[in-house]
């Protein structure tokens, strides 16, 4: 199927966001329009508070669509009630700035929670599928430790594991190596790339870091609450020559 | 799901096991005021109808406003004993004549106040054999056995009873000659228990007449059921003022005025109301810190999809750790206590099942609710946070 249409896993049309009320009212988001791909990688850049990790929310419905249209792997956010909400998470597989990993469970238990979430957890394979997440990421020998004891590259590689192993469709991550050394942040970038590579999967991701483009197959560059149409004109790898 | 659940209440709990100690040890102190607070209760309605039980009788008659085995219980005619007795499966039956004298307390030479119960010597009239066999001695005019369980210290008087030297008091204005000693138990309400003939009684009494009577016994012939008999003599006896009940019957009617007319009742359960607030707000403390703590935690697993009422689940989780690891050693304890209060104030103390599975219900009870408190913080864990 070579010239079949390319699939859209998340349409935002005239997207709009604000936080406080009244005469405190900042629009955040303004007429946001965006689709973005199934099967690629998409970074989005931006100026700091420029509304990155409030459009991330809204895309992983962690947060209340206010006017206009998200629709994430076929499903409407906007007046979605909290168990769709609910559901359209168990969707997505999300890495944080901070790894956000439960300080009383090992790092298997952890991992374990993202098929837990999907009822998937009672199964005979749990254990299985979680150690072969773990040996992919690299920590099947830190299985058993908890989150304490291990480095903060690892952390991060476990909370990588636990958004994975549901095989989700879609990863969202928001700077997810900023809080590691470039080294580290670097390796952990090619992990999640090369796993959601090897899943299908489509991946939304917001950095900072310049040194890392190249994983993407498409940059959105973002600027005061709107897509810059550059952005959406050029893909990955031509921006990077353009920048160089 | 359940299968596959991750245990992370116990988890969360356990993280800490000295604050996991603490926990259950404030819930476990919780659950000693409670047993102990219904421990006393029970035993002060135990209290009151031990003596009950020394009399031996399958059946009471009482003057129908009867309050329990005391002197103010109301008299009635012998003659309405006796008709009661004429009914076919009655074996045998006594008379008992209650009343209040003033003594010269042997301890200090005070004036106190004596019960005085004055019954047949040539029937049975008491369970104890022992007393039983002490019977004859009272034939005497003016003898009397003395309670052990009177209150005072008596030690130099009973070392001269067992010792056979028969001192005398003063009773109701008249001497009279201590021939010995019996063992009620400690009861509250009466200072002093002395038993007597009726002759004695009588004698001591001179403004009671021969005939009027405030308890009857009756004992039941074999393969006669007590209360099927209670009730024919009942009818038989037709509208009057006296009422006939089982011995068991009429214990349970002593307990129940005991626990509505006195505010014994009142006084323990408000014991046990404020041991479940202590315990309820020290596992609100335990709970809503550890929600506290594990926010953003919570927040995280919110945002990975699960839903509010899995977080509510691990709160929930907690409160019936909370509940059993109090509440079993806290069990064990009191029956400890139990023990060593009963020993000490020479009462029963008794652990009945069905406190076991009262008490059990109240912790689980607190526990629920104070979880169900502390889990309100859950909902304030936002998933848009956490990026
Ligand atoms: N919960 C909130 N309440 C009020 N204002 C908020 C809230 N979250 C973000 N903002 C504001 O909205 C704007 C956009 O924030 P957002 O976090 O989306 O930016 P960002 O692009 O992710 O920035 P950064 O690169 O620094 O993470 C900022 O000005 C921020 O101060
Ligand atoms: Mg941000």
């Amino acid at each position: 199927m070579p010239d079949l249409l390319p699939v859209p896993a998340i349409v935002l049309t005239h997207l709009e966001h604000w936080y406080g009320e009244d005469s405190l009212k900042r629009p955040v988001l303004r007429d946001l329009n965006l689709t973005v791909e199934a099967g690629k990688t998409t970074f989005l850049m931006g100026p700091s508070g420029c509304g990155k990790t409030t459009l991330l929310t809204l895309i992983g419905a962690l947060r209340s669509v206010m006017a206009g249209s998200v629709v994430v792997l076929g499903q409407e956010l906007k007046g979605a009630s909290e168990a769709v909400m609910v559901q359209s998470r168990r969707r997505a597989g999300f890495v944080f700035q901070h790894h956000n990993l439960h300080r009383s469970l090992t790092v298997l238990q952890n991992v374990r929670m993202g098929l837990e979430v999907r009822g998937e957890s009672g199964r005979a394979d749990t254990r299985e599928r979680c150690m072969e997440v773990l040996e992919a990421v690299g920590l099947a020998e830190h299985a058993d430790k908890r989150q304490d004891q291990i480095s903060g590259g690892q952390k991060q590689r476990a909370a990588v594991a636990r958004a994975l192993v549901g095989r989700p469709e879609l990863l969202l991550a928001d700077e997810p190596t900023a809080a590691l050394d470039s080294k580290t942040g670097r390796d952990v970038m090619e992990l999640m790339q090369r796993l959601a590579a090897e899943r299908r999967m489509t991946v939304l991701m917001v950095t900072h870091d310049n040194r890392i483009l190249d994983i993407a197959d498409r940059i959105v560059e973002m600027e005061d609450g709107r897509i810059l149409p550059s952005g959406q004109a050029h893909s990955g790898p031509n921006r990077i020559s353009e920048k160089a | 799901m359940l299968s596959g659940r991750t245990p992370l209440g116990w988890l969360q709990l356990t993280h800490s096991t000295s604050r996991f100690v603490v926990a259950s040890a404030g819930v476990g102190f919780a659950v000693m005021l409670v047993f102990m607070q219904l421990g006393f209760m029970n035993m002060l309605f135990d209290a009151t109808v031990t003596i009950h039980k020394k009399f031996f009788a399958d059946l009471v008659v009482m003057s129908g406003s009867a309050k329990g085995i005391v002197p103010d219980s109301g008299s009635f005619s012998r003659r309405r004993l006796v008709q009661a007795a004429g009914v076919d499966g009655v074996a045998g039956f006594a008379e008992v004549y209650i009343g209040t004298l003033s003594w010269t307390k042997p301890s200090d030479g005070t004036v106190g106040q004596i019960v005085v119960f004055g019954v047949p010597t040539d029937q049975r009239v008491f369970n104890d054999p022992d007393l039983d066999a002490k019977m004859p001695s009272l034939r005497v005019l003016n003898s009397f056995l003395v309670d052990e369980g009177s209150r005072g210290d008596f030690t130099t008087f009973f070392g001269k009873i067992k010792a056979g030297d028969q001192p005398t008091v003063k009773l109701g204005g008249q001497t009279a000659t201590a021939v010995g000693t019996f063992k009620f138990g400690a009861s509250f309400g009466t200072e002093a228990i002395a038993i007597v003939s009726t002759e004695t009684f009588l004698h001591l009494v001179p403004t009671r007449p021969a005939g009027v009577i405030n308890m009857g016994l009756i004992t039941v012939s074999p393969g006669v059921d007590a209360q099927g008999l209670a009730d024919t003599i009942t009818a038989v006896m037709g509208p009057t003022e006296v009422k006939v009940w089982t011995m068991s019957g009429f214990i349970g009617l002593t307990r129940d005025i005991l626990r509505v007319e006195s505010p014994i009742a009142i006084v323990f359960s408000f014991g046990v109301i404020v041991g479940l607030f202590v315990g309820a707000v020290i596992v609100v403390q335990i709970l809503s810190s550890d929600v506290q703590d594990h926010l953003s935690e919570y927040a995280t697993f919110k945002a990975i999809g699960f839903s509010n009422r899995f977080l509510l689940g691990i709160v929930l989780e907690q409160s019936a750790i909370l509940t059993l690891a109090g509440y079993f050693p806290a069990l064990l304890i009191s029956l400890g206590l139990y023990r060593v209060v009963g020993a000490a104030v020479s009462m029963s103390m008794s652990m009945t099942f069905d406190r076991i599975a009262l008490v059990f219900g109240l912790t689980a009870v607190m526990c629920a609710v104070a979880g169900s408190i502390a889990m309100r913080r859950i909902y304030s864990a936002d998933p848009a946070e956490v990026f």
